[in-house]
């Protein structure tokens, strides 16, 4: 048998470390232009910020591969031929498959801003682009943000910490306005407006980015304002890295869409991670969620399938832990005020400022997402709730109380039983 | 082969606590409860007693999943299979204390604090690792050591597991031993 893992990232290394688990003898090979050494992109964030070393990305030493028995080509795919079961790429060179996985993950969102100098906006998701920001870094220059999600966020923090003035630019009336509720937003935007060196704009979008024949860039936003700084940098939010695909019969332009064993339309191909779109168990629709954990986790069920087993994926959900401003903000499921209309919400608070909102479904009372600020370990929990359907019955009285002391849901030995299908 | 685990037994839990205080006591710099008291970083349990079903107390500790949802989630690979078998145990220098793994454990068992084996680091993932030293010294762990009324037990899961399917089995077919 062999194996092609095309992208070897969260899911892509994932599921070569099961295959190898699942088939000791299967021939795997991986494709990617950047596996080596491997890296958490999501570290990206704290190089930035000073808090860890370029070094310290590297998540596995340089013979990882070779110990999984993996061999990697690192080049670029350009095209799949699912009726012959060919993967061609950049060079030419054709990879002939039994059974592959597209795990090519995603791209930034271009940040839509027009003019002569738009190229030069930096993005914030690979090691590459990090240096990049690096590079272009110097202590009382000043840089603009674009994007007011999670991003937006650390790369305002990052460059904050790199001794640079930023201008954050959010089009939404709120930063991390997908990720938490209006409370918490404000909240966010209270501390981040006190924050010296930052100037927060809400509800505006920057428009199109000029050269200074001093140096710097002119931005002009649609307010009608311009500014002048010496860096852009842009999280928009990512798009599926699935345009390779086009050709193939396979791609649509959002990603795409697998069954329950993260099967996509062509045979003996599946797709994990942020190219693939599965079912959100908040939302009861189909959703990329292009997060790490559960690109690590389809790429674990992908293997399970390619393997010849049987398991149906349940299904994902946003999830974000955000530390901010010595706090902890983690939010799972539908916690935003466009996605919840209709929805129930209840919320437990101490003396201490903690913080945890539980919202449920208007009709069937189905948890659908939860917020905490100070209250990250329980939230695990309710990611837990969340994905096993339980209802606003199945949460105990005691634990709704007293959120911060009462033993685990999980602890029910009934859910376990419901959880197990018993 | 066999594999010992700290079973528990919610029902036999008093409540006393005393797992906790001699958890956080074996996690201390010195190991002495007396001088973990003034420790600058004081140390913290890594089992807690919750409030439980009918609120009576639930001694809740990391299940070392396999697969672990904390593993899978953990960015930068601080939380490591390969320092004893059969634990997860997280490697403090490589903790970013960014909360993923608390995000996606159903058990409540992953908390943040600093602690003193990272001084300057700023809160970091603590939770049970198994006292994979104190075994390795032929001891058991604190918290087992610590509870006198059996609720907590370092077993061979094997034998718990076939001693729990004969317990169901005799109640399903009302056999009385």
């Amino acid at each position: 048998m062999r194996y092609v893992i095309v992208g070897l990232h969260a899911a892509g290394r994932s599921a070569c470390a099961w295959l190898r688990r699942l088939r000791p003898d299967a021939s795997i090979v991986g494709v990617d232009p950047e596996a080596m050494p491997p890296y958490a992109r999501p570290l990206i964030s704290y190089v930035l910020s000073g808090e860890l070393e370029p070094g310290q990305l590297n998540v596995e030493g340089p013979d990882f591969w070779d110990r999984l028995g993996v061999r990697v080509v690192s080049e670029r795919a350009t095209a799949l031929d699912p009726d012959k079961k060919i993967l061609t790429l950049a060079s030419g060179r054709q990879e002939p498959y039994d059974c592959l996985l597209v795990a090519t993950g995603s791209s930034p969102r271009p940040a839509g801003v027009q003019g002569s100098a738009a190229k030069e906006i930096h993005y914030f998701r690979t090691r590459g682009h990090v240096e990049r920001i690096l590079a272009a870094c110097r202590p009382g220059g000043s840089a603009a943000v674009l994007g007011g999600g999670l991003v937006g966020f650390k790369l305002t923090m990052g460059l904050l910490a790199r001794g640079m003035r930023v201008h954050l630019l959010v089009t939404s009336p709120q930063p991390l306005a997908l990720n938490v509720d209006e409370r918490v937003g404000a909240w966010a935007a209270e501390q981040l407006a006190a924050l010296p060196n930052l100037a927060l704009q809400t509800c505006v979008t920057a428009q199109s980015m000029e050269p200074e024949p001093s140096g710097g860039y002119r931005l002009t936003l649609d307010t009608g304002e311009s500014l002048t700084v010496d860096l852009v940098a842009a999280g928009k939010g990512v798009i599926p890295a699935s345009g390779w695909l086009d050709g193939s019969g396979l791609a649509c332009a959002d990603g795409l869409a697998v069954d329950q064993r993260l099967l996509t339309a062509a045979p003996e191909v599946y797709a994990a991670g942020d190219t693939a779109i599965c079912r959100d168990v908040a939302l009861g629709a189909p959703r990329i969620n292009a997060i790490w954990p559960l690109a690590v986790e389809q790429g674990r069920f992908a293997a399970w399938n390619m393997a010849g087993q049987d398991c149906p994926y349940p299904g994902g959900l946003a999830m974000n832990s955000i530390p901010l401003f010595g706090r902890h903000v983690v939010s799972v499921g539908a916690v935003n005020p466009r996605l919840t209309r209709g929805c129930v919400s209840e919320v437990a608070e101490d003396r201490q400022g903690r913080y945890l909102k539980l919202v449920f479904d208007g009709s069937s009372g189905r948890i659908v997402g939860a917020l905490g600020l100070d209250a990250a370990p329980r939230l695990g929990e309710l990611t837990w709730a969340v994905r096993r359907g339980l209802t606003r019955d199945d949460i105990p009285t005691h634990w709704r109380r007293a959120p911060l002391s009462a033993a685990p849901l999980a602890a029910r030995t009934e859910w376990l039983a419901k959880a197990a299908g018993l | 082969m066999v594999v010992k685990s700290v079973i528990i037994r919610p029902e036999l839990c008093v409540g006393c606590m005393q797992c906790m205080i001699r958890c956080a006591e074996a996690h201390s710099e010195s190991g002495v409860l007396a001088l973990a008291v003034s420790e600058a970083v004081l140390a913290k349990p890594r089992i807690h007693i919750g409030v439980g079903p009918e609120l009576r107390p639930f001694p809740n500790k990391c299940r070392h999943c396999e697969p672990a949802p904390c593993q899978e989630a953990c960015m930068p690979g601080a939380i490591r299979s390969d320092i004893a078998e059969g634990l997860k145990i997280v490697d403090m220098a490589r903790c970013i204390g960014c909360g993923m793994c608390g995000m996606v454990c159903p058990y409540f068992a992953i908390r943040y604090y600093p602690a003193a084996q990272v001084a300057g680091h700023g809160a970091v993932a603590i939770k049970c690792d198994g006292c994979h030293e104190r075994v390795a010294r032929g001891q058991v762990p604190a918290c087992v050591e610590a509870c006198v009324t059996g609720a907590l037990a370092f077993e061979d899961v094997n034998r718990h597991m076939n001693a729990g399917v004969n317990r169901l089995a005799n109640a399903a077919l009302g056999v009385t031993a």
